[in-house]
């Protein structure tokens, strides 16, 4: 997909109903992802969304799902905001790393890299 | 249908976290290749859509009458455990994207900004901007077979750098140079915070030392 070739970005854009931007407050790329376990959604979802619900089931960072949807990152967050505004995902505001990290995470980083 | 499951949404009592790491440098400098060198997978790759607000003022000719381009974004994972992950993300190469590194760089824990010393003035750009945002960030500088071992002291002047940002020499392509690298950001990062310290800066003038403990 390029931006020389409109179509489909035209069909992109048609998933998201021409929305270039999710309602609500905005997220971060590594904002995680989680679909509420006692969602239930209308059938009238499109497969892109039940395949979010169905992936987030387990916690999921946003570009992690952009990536596996193969979707552009800002159709991928058009999409989540619409699931959060229906309450079937929650999405963490992630605090700044530098703030968010203990020292327990921070020892578990420096293990797990040393030890790949 | 599958996602009304009653699987636990959280794994474990701690909540999921990603941490996100930047990897700037020049175009070809050898980005890509330290993602693929770390990353449990291979680079994922997916693509922004850009509004006019991302298409920079410098460059429209040809453009015109397009209301919509398409940037590459790669990045890489490390799985530490369940619910915690490292992300490193390649920053675009072209300046008209510089509002994707506000975006990239928000509640980031740091960046490497990899520099070739042929081209040492193509990292100038990234060195400036996490200065400017404040972000910590450590210079790797690409030792890539042929290329001349520079002195860090050297290097330091030359990029102008504060004297606190460390300056690592590397190979993206060697695994134990690449977690070095990444070991000493998250260390210079953070570290001090919990009373680590990162080796004294002629430390740095020496190749990176493995790691004693055992893997």
């Amino acid at each position: 997909m390029t931006g020389d070739d409109p179509g489909p970005l035209v069909r992109l854009f048609g998933l998201t109903g021409g929305r270039a931007r999710p309602p609500g407050e905005d997220f971060n790329l590594v904002a995680i992802v989680t679909t509420v376990p006692t969602a239930h959604a209308q059938g009238d979802l499109s497969p892109e969304y039940l395949t979010v619900l169905a992936m987030c089931r387990r916690p999921t960072p946003v570009a992690d799902v952009a990536a596996q949807l193969r979707l552009p990152l800002n159709i991928t967050r058009v999409i989540l905001g619409d699931l959060r505004y229906e309450g079937l995902v929650t999405i963490d505001r992630p605090r700044p790393a530098t703030q968010a990290i203990d020292e327990r995470i921070y020892r578990e980083v420096l293990h797990g890299l040393r030890s790949l | 249908m599958g996602y009304a499951a009653s699987e636990p949404a959280t794994t474990g009592t701690t909540p999921a976290m990603a941490i996100k790491i930047l990897i700037a440098g020049g175009f070809g400098v050898g980005k890509t290749t330290m993602v693929g060198t770390i990353s449990e997978i291979r680079p994922l790759h997916t693509e922004e859509l850009l509004s006019e607000r991302g298409v920079g003022v410098d460059d429209t000719s040809g453009v015109e009458g397009k209301t919509t381009t398409t940037v590459a974004l790669d990045f890489g994972r490390i799985t530490i455990r369940e619910g915690l992950w490292l992300y490193l993300f390649g920053t675009p190469g072209q300046d008209r994207f510089w509002f994707m590194w506000d975006e990239l760089a928000l509640g980031a824990l740091g960046a490497v900004v990899l520099a070739d010393t042929r081209r040492l003035q193509d990292c100038f750009p990234a060195v400036d901007y996490f200065e400017r945002r404040g972000l910590p960030f450590v210079v790797a500088v690409n030792c890539f077979d042929g290329a001349r071992r520079h002195d860090p002291a050297k290097i330091r002047r030359a990029l102008s750098l504060d004297g606190v940002a460390p300056i690592v020499l590397c190979d993206v392509r060697d695994l134990e140079s690449v977690k070095n690298v990444l070991t000493t950001l998250v260390t210079y990062a953070v570290g001090g915070s919990f009373g680590d310290r990162l080796p004294p800066r002629d430390g740095f003038t020496h190749p990176p030392a493995a790691p004693a403990r055992p893997s």
